[in-house]
């Protein structure tokens, strides 16, 4: 490498400059694009990730693999953290920003090497994207009553999820995962998804994952003796030790025979004896006999095994160290209040449930509380056979919920199998000549990365690229409807008929936050390095090891 | 050296990636060679196959000397680092928990089906038409399956038909046994249920084994409750007709939780402590001993003064280390564990018609035998057998057995075994790959094929001529109700399976084929491989070999 001014400075540093660095941006960008193309869509391929335990991955959402790859090229880096910062944001679109990106940028190479110089693409660019992302609002189909359409939300769901599972589950997780942003969403507020619990087991198969109408917890009552399954149940949640507690200073006690140990054994006891009896007798008042009520008490801090002999004495089912999430999701989904103390509490602190049972698979037990009052918050459970598929399952899982949650907040949806890529590349086509002088360049190249998406999807399905793109812009041309690619049939249908819908605030975070991106990686005109200023670099101790 | 920013676009995706991460992809760096690591370990585990199948020796990383058939076992202790073939482990393993038998036919399978998808890939086909030509053929296995079913068990109480629906499971691991294997896993099963019940359940977890060196197979048998295998603490060695106390704690002197210390002022109240502790036991014993109880069972340590007063009463103690089996224990005598020293109430003490010491092979264990015909949930098979290993092998083989009870009484249908099930869906899926037209058939008749491979290996464990062996049994399916002709790997001749009673267990069966498939099909789909650098750990051993290797 030529020396430069500045390593005169620092002459550990290492420099790209010039035509050289745009070049290697573009060739780290497009190494990128390479690696998750075959993932996009509902035909991509896997792939499989193994961590340095040897811990097996399998997957094809982009988020997952971009975190998991632990990339260390600059630039690669920058693209994959700006793509998953986006998943944060909206929770889909990654591969699909991926992509983009790198495209633009090819798209971009194409004319600097002719001598362009990169400050006017980037004026394209940008004039570019201001026209699609006004078009975008144009195309997108309102939905105002979207959150009474059940059908329409298990449409989006499942456009979101079968990118990422295979046909069968997709379809069945889709329904859960609506059934779930529905129970707990309250129509013209936020949505917090966190009030979505999501419980896994590994047994069975993926296809058994199932919304369940309350929580799943995953621990279960401590105590042989305990009922393993209620019906009818006042849940009462609290947050109040059952156990001995130490004192906080050092304290012990003298005695000088047997009798007073023993009497020193049980004054121990009694404090939290007393504690139990209270809620004994709580019990006893909510629950009378003959009417068919059972009481489960679920605590965040411990029951030791006396108390809960004594409780197990009463029919009480009682479950210790549960998670504080959980207590809050529980006083949601089965109503009530979470108590500190037992002193005077009145039943209406109490949440109930249908149906409290516990269900044990080798060493682990879970307890499901089901059928409850409330419902403001509520468990997906995931089943697989084993730890990869469960994982995958999860990632898709979160970003499914993402997707149904998009959709009711945006209350638009935008047709998707390419749709609007392709119906956005026409209008730029036509409007190209609004735009004067050189940036003109970058609108043309604009327009044709948006096609690498239906492009993309085609390649990954087995299908001729040219063919079917011009085959979705030819039916667009006649009859100005909005045209998607099936990935099946290789044919022209219409994604909106077929239900496949997109987000359009994932849409409009892809096209926005791709353009700043390129903009920025192309006018970046000198990559430097600072050197290691201490010893060997790091690689070449562990090499003499 | 530091990776250098100047991308090399020769290395592709691990130009990017942080040192030591290694990357395989496309047809020729990662399915193929991920099939051939399946194929390795299904190849390694098939000889295990069937009645006549091989035993492995391994000797994992603990030094520990493994000899068995068992393909869970096997492959648990191989420690499998490919990626790929971790996958096949992993659902041999899900197969296991789940039902305990058939692990072996899940890789045999999965392996067989990739072997044959590589033949595929090699001529052509995408990956995508394997795939969706897999699934095709597997759901057409599932239709075909239950149509396939020969025999259901209805009633579950009845020993014999129990029986014959899981000697061919046992025969597999332990051949010429099956008789008195599945003899002793019947007997230990019923014993547990119900008699009121109107679904009886079986809890896995109530059928124990213990393992008792020397004698041999045919001396083990079937206790009704449990035998713990250690010594009763005191001097008394046999109780009858005797109530049992049950504590969850040790029986010694209560201690406080915070801290306590004996504040002695003067050397007599040094000799009074002593005596007020001793009383004090005196006192809690005789309570114990007021209530009419006989056995006492104790989770914790016994105190010296605590076993004195026991022996003076006339109490024999039994001390249980585990809680899991204190537990067992209060299923088996109808107890409730107290959880503090004192007299318990009626309601917490059980009651055992024989509590006594037996000296079997040298080793003194306690047996706790309900002789009379009481409702208790535990059984317990004593296993007799010469060496360590015969005796794991054998628990191995019962554990499977158990399992297979089990699995009968959710779903009693039987299918016909000796691989007459395999050939049979063989024929009808080849017969169906006739009918398809486009590029599904090719990978649809593939996937017929591969069922081949479970007769085949019987065949070839067998000693018998497998090719010749395939040929017959293909044409006696052909010929009008051959539908159950398998292979007699007793007499290496066709022959009807239903009509001999050998048997496979359809909901096993069903498990086993959709993990197998799943496994595939997922091997199949991945077309790149990333891996990040081992992490930690010590360096693997190199120098130091086996003087024998």
């Amino acid at each position: 490498m030529a020396t430069r001014e500045t390593n005169l400075i620092n002459p550990n540093a290492e420099i790209v400059a010039s035509s050289q660095c745009l070049m290697v941006n573009v060739a780290a960008a497009r190494g990128l694009q390479s690696v998750l193309k075959s993932n996009l869509g509902p035909r991509g391929t896997l792939k499989m990730l193994v961590g340095g335990a040897g811990q097996i991955k399998i997957t094809k959402d982009g988020n997952v693999l971009l975190h998991e790859m632990q990339i260390q090229h600059p630039t690669a880096m920058m693209i994959a953290r700006a793509a998953t910062a986006m998943d944060d944001e909206v929770g889909d679109g990654t591969t699909t920003a991926v992509l983009f990106i790198g495209e633009l940028l090819k798209q971009a190479e194409r004319f600097t090497s002719e001598g362009l110089h990169p400050r006017l693409i980037t004026e394209g660019f940008e004039a570019a994207r201001d026209m699609t992302l006004e078009f975008l609002d144009a195309f997108k189909v309102p939905q105002p009553k979207i959150f009474h359409d059940r059908e329409t939300l298990v449409n989006v769901a499942r456009s979101s999820l079968r990118s990422k599972l295979s046909q069968d589950v997709a379809d069945k997780m889709a329904e859960a995962v609506v059934d779930c942003v529905l129970s707990i969403a309250v129509e013209g507020e936020p949505i917090d998804l966190h009030m979505v619990e999501i419980m896994e087991m590994q047994h069975r198969q993926a296809s058994e994952s199932t919304f369940i109408k309350g929580l799943v917890l995953d621990h279960g009552a401590r105590h042989p003796d305990m009922p393993t399954s209620l019906e009818n149940c006042h849940i009462l949640t609290c947050n109040v030790s059952m156990e001995y507690e130490k004192t906080e200073i050092s304290s012990g006690f003298y005695y000088s025979s047997a009798e007073q140990r023993e009497k020193l054994v049980e004054s121990e006891r009694k404090f939290t004896d007393e504690k139990v009896k209270q809620v004994i007798d709580f019990k006893r008042r909510v629950c009378q006999a003959g009417d068919n009520k059972t009481f489960v008490v679920i605590n965040q801090k411990g029951i030791d095994p006396m108390s809960l002999d004594m409780l197990a004495k009463e029919g009480i089912m009682a479950l210790r160290r549960a998670k504080r999430r959980n207590m809050e999701r529980l006083a949601l989904a089965c109503g009530g209040t979470a108590v500190n103390s037992f002193d005077d509490v009145e039943p209406s602190v109490l949440g109930y449930a249908g149906r409290v049972r516990e269900e044990t698979l080798g060493e682990e037990k879970f307890t499901f509380v089901e059928d409850v009052q409330q419902g403001k918050s509520c468990t997906l459970l995931l089943r697989g056979p084993n730890k990869h598929t469960i994982d995958q399952l999860k990632d898709a899982a979160r970003d499914g919920l993402r997707a149904v949650k998009n959709a009711i907040e945006d209350a638009a949806l935008v047709p998707g199998a390419g749709a609007f890529e392709v119906a956005a590349y026409r209008m730029l086509q036509r409007r190209k000549s609004a735009v004067t002088g050189r940036a003109r360049l970058g609108v043309e190249a604009f327009a044709q990365a948006l096609l690498t998406i239906p492009k993309t999807l085609a390649e990954n399905s087995g299908l001729d690229v040219q063919e079917s793109v011009i085959k979705v812009e030819e039916e667009q041309e006649r009859d100005e409807q909005p045209v998607g690619l099936d990935l099946t049939t290789g044919e022209t249908f219409l994604p909106a008929a077929e239900g496949i819908w997109d987000s359009p605030s994932v849409k409009k975070q892809i096209i926005s936050l791709s353009t700043v991106l390129a903009t920025q990686l192309l006018l970046v005109d000198e990559v430097m390095k600072a050197g290691k200023a201490m010893g060997k670099p790091a690689q070449d101790m562990m090499d003499e090891e | 050296m530091a990776k250098s920013m100047n991308l090399n676009a020769a290395a592709g995706l691990k130009g990017m990636l942080k040192d030591g991460f290694k990357t395989y992809d496309g047809l020729y760096g990662a399915v193929f060679r991920n099939i051939e690591a399946a194929k390795a370990i299904a190849g390694m585990v098939r000889t295990s196959l069937g009645p006549n199948g091989m035993n492995k020796l391994v000797v994992n990383h603990l030094e520990k000397i493994i000899v068995t058939s068992d393909c869970a076992s096997i492959l648990n202790e191989l420690e499998v680092q490919h990626p790929a073939a971790k996958l096949l482990v992993l659902a041999a393993q899900m197969q296991d928990n789940e039902f305990g038998d058939q692990t072996n036919f899940v890789v045999s399978f999965a392996g067989e089906l990739l072997k044959l998808a590589e033949e595929l890939l090699k001529n052509g086909l995408h990956t995508a038409e394997v795939v969706t030509g897999y699934q095709r053929a597997y759901q057409k296995t599932m239709e075909i399956l239950p149509t396939l079913v020969v025999r259901s068990i209805d009633n579950i109480r009845d020993a014999e038909e129990l029986k014959t629906g899981i000697r061919s499971v046992l025969a597999t691991k332990q051949f010429g046994y099956e008789d008195i294997l599945s003899d002793l896993v019947v007997q230990a099963t019923l014993t547990t249920l119900s008699p009121t019940a109107k679904v009886p359940k079986l809890n896995i977890d109530s059928v124990r084994i213990a393992k008792l060196k020397g004698g041999s197979l045919d001396q083990s048998n079937v206790i009704k409750g449990m035998v713990i295998l250690r010594d009763a603490e005191g001097l008394i060695k046999r109780a009858e007709n005797a109530k049992v106390a049950v504590f969850g704690c040790g029986i010694e002197a209560a201690a406080t939780e915070a801290k306590g210390t004996v504040l002695l002022k003067s050397a007599e109240e040094l000799l009074n402590y002593n005596k007020s502790e001793e009383r004090k036991m005196e006192e809690v014993i005789e309570s114990i001993a007021a209530t009419g109880v006989k056995v006492v069972i104790a989770n914790g340590s016994i105190s010296e003064m605590a076993q004195h007063f026991l022996d003076k009463f006339e109490i024999m103690v039994v001390k249980i280390q585990s809680k899991f089996d204190l537990r067992r224990i209060c299923g088996a005598v109808r107890a409730t564990a107290a959880v503090r020293l004192g007299p318990p109430t009626p309601e917490e003490i059980g009651e055992c018609s024989l509590v006594e010491v037996r000296e079997i092979g040298g080793r003194k264990v306690t047996v706790f035998n309900q002789v009379l015909d009481e409702d208790t949930t535990v059984a317990t098979i004593a296993v007799r057998a010469s060496t360590e290993n015969v005796l794991n092998d054998v628990e191995r083989a019962l554990d499977d057995g158990i399992h297979s009870v089990k699995t009968l009484f959710h779903d009693g249908r039987l299918l016909a075994g000796a691989g007459a099930v395999e050939l049979e869906l063989a024929r009808q899926l080849k017969a169906y790959a006739e009918e398809d037209k486009g590029l599904d058939q090719y990978a649809i008749r593939k996937f017929a094929e591969a069922f081949e491979v479970v007769p085949r290996t019987l065949a070839e464990n067998s000693g018998a001529d497998a090719t010749s062996t395939i040929h017959a049994l293909n044409t006696a399916h052909l010929a009008e109700g051959g539908k159950n002709i398998g292979f007699n790997v007793e007499d290496s001749v066709p022959f009807d399976a239903a009509a001999a009673h050998v048997y496979d267990l359809y909901a096993t069966k069903f498990n086993a084929l959709r993990l197998a498939v799943d496994a595939a099909i997922t091997v199949l789909k991945v077309d790149q491989i990333v891996m990040a650098k081992p992490a930690g750990g010590p360096k693997p051993r190199s120098g130091a070999q086996d003087p024998d290797m």
